[in-house]
């Protein structure tokens, strides 16, 4: 009885709040809004010296953002390696040797590869770019490792902590260069803006892959004790 | 000058994370030290030109709110970022020392310490909304990342509990952020308020200030939704929990602060200031009352949190509908409480760690004699909790006057209920962990004695906290400060 009373008052809630949301919505639409970003944004797209206005915000009108952003991938990296099991990193128990499995990679792997390397191009005047890219390559990252290919570079070493930080170290260097070169922090000299950004979106992709496949390696937990403070 | 000043500061947190994940504990340590000289030189130097000069925006990449990012560099903002600099050294300092370099899971406490410092900053001088966030999101993720080092089992489940609740509030303010920017246009805090106040449609903004004061509440452990930090911040290492208790609830806090402040005008209303400042009342009360009963040393420590969170919220009362002189009272209050309990909290929370590893238990009662042992940092303890009961002179004490004051001239009287009352229950829990330590209990003779220099620091902040009241009119003055140009669209 008491079950069925709490499953109906959380339903109630969240119809409330679902109508509120619904209704908020429906007045937002309603009306103009006082700022109109995406004219400014075309406006200034010229200046940006990208063509597609998503790459633009993400990369230089709102550069510090997506710095911020590929910093809290990396703490997810550290957070992840740093609970996991050090020697299932690389456990050959946990992989699979299946037939058609690695079959099937020797057509896949290639193509999923040259499908990141388009979307990551593509980012400059269409939907596409590093995350995009990133994520296709750490599939096909997770596709090799449950094939059973050894990928030594995910033991939890200097080079998986170079990897993870290899992205966001070279977007910082860049904004730095630029604070130090007279202007402000991020701000890219508009003759170098389109090759920086070329650079910071490759090396963007590297890690986020790899931040994306260490996750999913080091996924089993630590079994080593650190007990609790005095709690002995 | 102050361009490479805000270059120093932005940068320096996030570069010292990338070198620290590539070093070991032993010599990430050492380049730790080289990074809090820093930062604290650069927090400082910034400090003293707004103090000098006023504040100033400071748009990143050169481009300008709305299109761009702008940096709110006023006095509320470098006061934090000071008060974060010194709290934050003390904590790494101490967790140098007190973490085993061995353990080499302990390596990856430097990047996310200073992922956290580099978040905290990005808090304090954010002006858009949704820098803000990714700030939230740096905060949160490198905080339950610490309380998970280690990745033992009751740590683990702590930590998943932190992150959800964080997700959630996140969550609810992102969705604010969403309709504030459906229905504006902007991102830029102070384009906002400026939007409404000259006579821009209402619509949906108070459903979405709700919305974000909840998800904010939520990460600031606001009564009743504070479930989640009494484990989070008594399992983890106690320089994180330093961390966790002095700083990261201050960052979702100011967030709610500022945007209350900013459009509690167009957008508030009583109930919903009422309501705020009861929960914090009644988070008073419950923290104090819970912290009274805790078995565990470090729960004592984290329910006090709970309740000195509380004060926090008399701000949204004494700050709706009010005269300005009021509202600049309450917000002083608000800031003193901030400094002093992060102080008093960081200082009571590296003792408690201390005492910990002197008696080898983590158990109130287990402290019995240990003021033989360690009378240093027991009485940093108790430095800091006369801070916490809000005794002349600590900072503690201006903090809760100055809210006195506010809530006589508003005609509130019954916050000095909760004033006068939570600090007896303060005192109370103090004296109870002091009763347990001088039990005379001869049976015990082992005790472990820490390095002074673990010592040292907490009893640097405790003193610090103490003697805020004494400084409370320079740390104010410059507080008030705002920037010439006042709107930013």
């Amino acid at each position: 009885m008491s079950r069925i009373l709490r499953s109906l008052s959380v339903a109630s809630v969240c119809l409330v709040f679902v109508a509120g949301l619904a209704f908020v919505i429906w007045e937002i639409s309603a009306v103009a809004t006082p700022v109109d970003l995406p004219a400014r944004l075309a406006e200034n797209l010229e200046r940006s010296s990208v063509e597609n206005p998503v790459t633009a915000v993400l990369l230089n009108f709102r550069s510090y953002d997506t710095l911020l952003e590929i910093g809290v991938l990396v703490i997810a990296g550290i957070a992840g390696i740093s609970v996991a099991r050090t020697s299932s990193l690389e456990d050959p128990e946990l992989r699979t040797s299946d037939e058609l499995l690695y079959a099937l990679q020797r057509w896949l792997i290639p193509l999923m590869l040259l499908l990141a390397g388009y979307l990551l191009w593509a980012g400059s005047d269409r939907p596409g770019g590093a995350f995009q890219a990133g994520a296709v390559l750490a599939a096909s990252g997770v596709l090799m490792r449950l094939g059973g290919i050894p990928m030594d570079f995910l033991r939890p070493g200097l080079m998986l902590r170079l990897g993870l930080s290899l992205g966001f170290a070279v977007f910082l260097l860049v904004a730095v260069a630029s604070a130090l070169h007279g202007g402000e922090f991020l701000a890219y000299p508009p003759e170098m803006a389109k090759t920086l950004i070329v650079v910071i979106e490759t090396v963007l992709t590297l890690s986020i892959a790899m931040v994306l496949l260490a996750l999913f390696v080091s996924a089993p937990v630590n079994n080593a004790e650190e007990p609790e403070e005095g709690g002995s | 000058m102050t361009l490479l000043l805000m270059a120093g500061l932005l940068f320096t947190p996030l570069a010292w994370a990338v070198l620290t994940l590539l070093a070991g504990f032993r010599r990430g340590r050492g380049i730790t030290w080289l990074g809090i000289v820093i930062q604290v030189l650069v927090s400082l130097a910034l400090w003293a030109v707004v103090a000098g000069e006023g504040g100033f925006q400071y748009p990143l990449g050169g481009w300008q709110a709305p299109l761009g990012i702008e940096l709110r560099v006023d006095g509320l903002a470098v006061t934090f970022v000071l008060l974060t600099a010194l709290v934050a050294a003390a904590s790494g300092l101490h967790a140098g020392f007190y973490l085993d370099p061995d353990k080499q899971w302990h390596r990856y406490f430097w990047p996310l310490f200073w992922f956290l410092w580099a978040g905290l900053n990005v808090v304090w001088l954010g002006n858009d909304l949704f820098n803000l966030y990714v700030g939230l999101e740096l905060i949160s993720l490198s905080a339950v990342g610490l309380v998970a080092l280690g990745g033992q089992a009751e740590a683990l489940r702590a930590a998943i509990r932190y992150l959800m609740a964080a997700l959630l509030g996140s969550l609810a303010y992102l969705l604010g952020v969403a309709l504030f920017y459906g229905q504006f246009g902007s991102l830029s805090l102070s384009g906002i308020a400026f939007a409404l106040s000259h006579g821009s449609a209402q619509g949906a903004a108070g459903f979405a200030l709700i919305l974000m004061l909840f998800g904010l509440a939520l990460k600031t452990a606001l009564y009743p939704m504070h479930w989640w930090l009494p484990p989070a911040h008594g399992i983890a290492r106690s320089p994180v929990s330093a961390l966790l208790s002095a700083l990261v609830v201050k960052g979702s806090f100011y967030i709610a602060a500022r945007l209350w402040l900013e459009l509690e005008a167009p957008l508030g209303s009583l109930a919903l200031a009422q309501l705020l400042g009861i929960l914090g009342s009644i988070a008073v009360f419950w923290g104090g009352w819970q912290a009274l009963r805790q078995p565990k040393l470090k729960q004592v420590v984290a329910y006090s949190s709970v309740a000195q969170i509380g004060y926090l919220f008399l701000l949204f009362p004494l700050t709706w509908n009010t005269t300005e002189a009021v509202a600049l009272q309450a917000q002083q209050a608000m800031t003193l409480q901030v400094i002093s309990h992060a102080l008093a909290k960081a200082a009571m929370f590296l003792s408690a760690g201390n005492l910990i590893l002197s008696v080898g238990s983590n158990r109130v009662n287990a402290l019995a004699g240990v003021s033989h042992f360690l009378p240093f940092s027991l009485f940093s303890f108790g430095l800091a909790g006369v801070s916490l009961m809000g005794l002349p002179p600590t900072g503690g004490f201006a903090a809760k006057w100055l809210f006195l004051q506010a809530s006589l001239a508003t005609g509130q009287w019954w916050w000095l209920v909760v004033l006068v009352g939570g600090g007896l229950l303060s005192a109370a829990y103090v004296f109870r962990v002091y009763r347990a330590s001088f039990v005379e209990d001869s049976n015990i003779d082992h005790f472990f004695h820490p390095a002074r220099r673990l010592e040292i620091i907490p009893m640097v902040l405790a003193l610090l906290s103490l003697g805020l009241g004494l400084i409370a009119e320079p740390v104010l003055s410059v507080m008030a400060l705002v920037f010439a140009n006042g709107e930013g669209t």
